[in-house]
């Protein structure tokens, strides 16, 4: 029997919290215009802007924290047949992917994630629901699983 | 048509065919136009409809000549085939017919009148990878379905081929009272009819009829789906040829398709809740490049993607196993969820398990609708365990095997966390050992 548990797993660099809380911050932008607006306007009895902007830095400092928790989540493990990727909090998923059945490997950065330098690597098999992405890695590590992975799908019979 | 080399060209009286397609739409626009300016009736007015009618025809007629003449196809030097179309955008398509998923004859009615037909070629590969040519006489189009799947089968067809029919045996017929009784006892239609009678006995009661209007909906959709069905399945024969299954239904469009078994992904036996008594079943495959993704609900407007609307079981399993020879559902090895799974789904514990056998993966789930999923583990793609915050509450965790998008999802719901993890360790070693 295999434990999927052990084994050298290796974490994403925690610049993807820093990404992820710098977009955290810009969904809160709205938000504080909603305020200043509720505050403002006349109609609107006193106490609602203060709730609201109470609400919304409760749920902003949570946010906050899971960020940091879910990207420590992210892991991935390259065995000898496979790569596994783990991840997730309150929704915990692992996915094994067996090298013969990758179709391709996508290495992706958005703007704030070149500006950081981070990237994130997706597998796609044939099937849609395959779901295996490691995102924050650093460039130098994401060219090196992707030349693996790629190496490891070739040697092999792709499946379909 | 095929005798001679190409390019060929689809039947000249195809504009003729798609102008009369297109009469239905100009007649109703004719009357809803005559009656929306108050048009009295009279032979005049109706001369002048006749000929609003067919000068469009005949529009649509002309525009369709002008495409048939740009409308060429052919099998080029390097055995691809090739379609030219398109009048101000020239479209030029190129087939490797290595890649040809399937190959349909489908006669929609006004075609069938003119013992026309269009086919439809599937290629493998995302987004618009359907190919439609229309319209053939039928044996043309018997004749080049024949020739692109003897060429996508690597076998060199010899140039000089005489239309023949299949030479197939009928595996099942499902007769249309069982159609019938079967669409009207599916779970949903049987739920809202349910509850269109209730709506109607309180209706009654109170004498309140304004719920009526809800009861014309619950009713009404249930009855036009049906029905609609009904028409599209009708006479759903499946028979045995040589690439695989071929089936063949509908009453006022017969729609031919063929289920290759070397690309049959996976297969879901399908037992509603009604249809027990009669040991009914209905059968969906996971075939590759066929299905969407957005297939995956219950629904079951994907016609591409069954096997079989109605069935008795042991006709289904004969069916299953023409694509799936060595499965052997009695070698399965059974495990349930553990007795706790209620607390995450109490109406679907019991039936909730999974088995293996060397090369087999099957889930099994859902109490009104009881699901079994099959897949051969040489064909799954990757494995997933996750678990979901409940779940681990109470040590639980859902193994999926991932397979190509379809409507077969193979999902061992709440198992013993530990467990699953450990099924789904060994059935990704399992699928990574296989070669294919």
């Amino acid at each position: 029997m295999t434990q999927l548990d052990e084994g050298d797993w290796q974490s994403v660099s925690t610049k993807l919290a820093l990404a992820r809380r710098i977009t955290l911050l810009f969904a809160l932008v709205p938000v504080l215009v909603v305020v200043c607006v509720l505050w403002w306007w006349e109609e609107v009895p006193d106490f609602v802007a203060p709730t609201v902007a109470v609400v919304a830095v409760v749920i902003g400092i949570w946010a906050w924290w899971i960020i940091g928790r879910r990207v420590r989540s992210f892991g991935y493990l390259e065995r000898s047949e496979d790569l596994l990727v783990r991840s997730g909090i309150l929704f915990q998923r692992l996915v094994i992917v067996p090298y013969g059945r990758m179709q391709l490997v996508d290495v992706t950065a958005g703007p704030l994630d070149r500006a950081l330098g981070i990237t994130s690597v997706q597998l796609h098999t044939a099937a849609a629901t395959t779901d295996a992405v490691i995102p924050g890695l650093t460039p130098e590590i994401a060219a090196q699983v992707r030349d693996r992975l790629a190496l490891a799908g070739e040697s092999r019979n792709p499946g379909v | 048509m095929l005798n001679e080399d190409g390019p060929w060209r689809v039947n000249p009286i195809s504009p003729l065919v798609h102008a009369a397609r297109s009469v239905p739409v100009w007649l109703g626009l004719v009357f809803v136009g005559a009656s929306a300016v108050g048009y009295v009736w009279g032979p005049l007015t109706i001369l002048l409809s006749v000929f609003i009618i067919v000068t469009l025809a005949g529009i649509v007629a002309l525009f369709q000549f002008v495409n048939w003449q740009r409308l060429t196809f052919w099998f080029d030097d390097q055995g691809d085939f090739r379609v030219d179309s398109g009048v101000l955008t020239r479209q030029q398509r190129r087939i490797q017919l290595s890649r040809v998923q399937a190959v349909d004859v489908v006669q929609p009615l006004v075609a069938r009148l003119f013992s026309m037909a269009e086919i439809t070629i599937e290629v493998a590969g995302t987004g618009e990878s359907r190919v439609r040519l229309s319209f053939l006489t039928l044996n043309e189009a018997h004749l080049l379905r024949e020739t692109i799947l003897t060429r996508a089968r690597g076998a060199a067809p010899d140039g000089s081929t005489v239309a023949r029919p299949d030479e197939v045996t009928v595996l099942s017929r499902v007769p249309w009272p069982t159609l019938a009784v079967s669409l009207l006892l599916r779970t949903s239609t049987a739920g809202l009819l349910i509850l269109t009678a209730v709506i109607l006995a309180i209706a009654i009661r109170r004498e309140g009829w304004s719920g009526l209007g809800l009861a014309l909906i619950t009713g009404g959709v249930p009855i036009l789906t049906v029905f609609a069905e009904f028409i599209r399945y009708y006479g759903f024969t499946v028979s045995e040829a040589e690439d695989g299954l071929r089936l063949r239904f509908g009453l006022l469009k017969t729609e031919h398709r063929t289920i290759p078994a070397g690309r049959v992904q996976a297969i879901e036996i399908v037992e509603p809740l009604l249809w027990r008594r009669k040991d009914w079943v209905r059968v969906r495959v996971n075939i590759a490049g066929v299905g969407k993704a957005s297939d995956s609900s219950s629904s079951s407007n994907g016609g591409e993607t069954l096997l079989t609307p109605v069935a008795t079981r042991m006709e289904a399993l004969a069916l299953v196993s023409r694509l799936m020879p060595s499965l052997n559902f009695e070698s399965m090895e059974w495990h349930s969820a553990p007795r706790r799974a209620w607390r995450r789904s109490p109406v679907q514990y019991p039936m909730l398990a999974i088995g293996w056998t060397d090369s087999f993966f099957t889930a099994r789930r859902g109490r009104i609708n009881r699901r079994t999923a099959v897949i051969p583990i040489a064909r799954a793609q990757s494995v997933r365990w996750t678990q979901g915050a409940w779940e681990r509450a109470l040590n639980l965790a859902s193994v999926h095997v991932d397979s190509t998008p379809g409507p077969v999802r193979i999902s061992g719901l709440h198992l013993d966390a530990e467990f699953a993890k450990t099924v789904a360790g060994e059935q990704a070693e399992r699928c990574a050992a296989q070669v294919r």
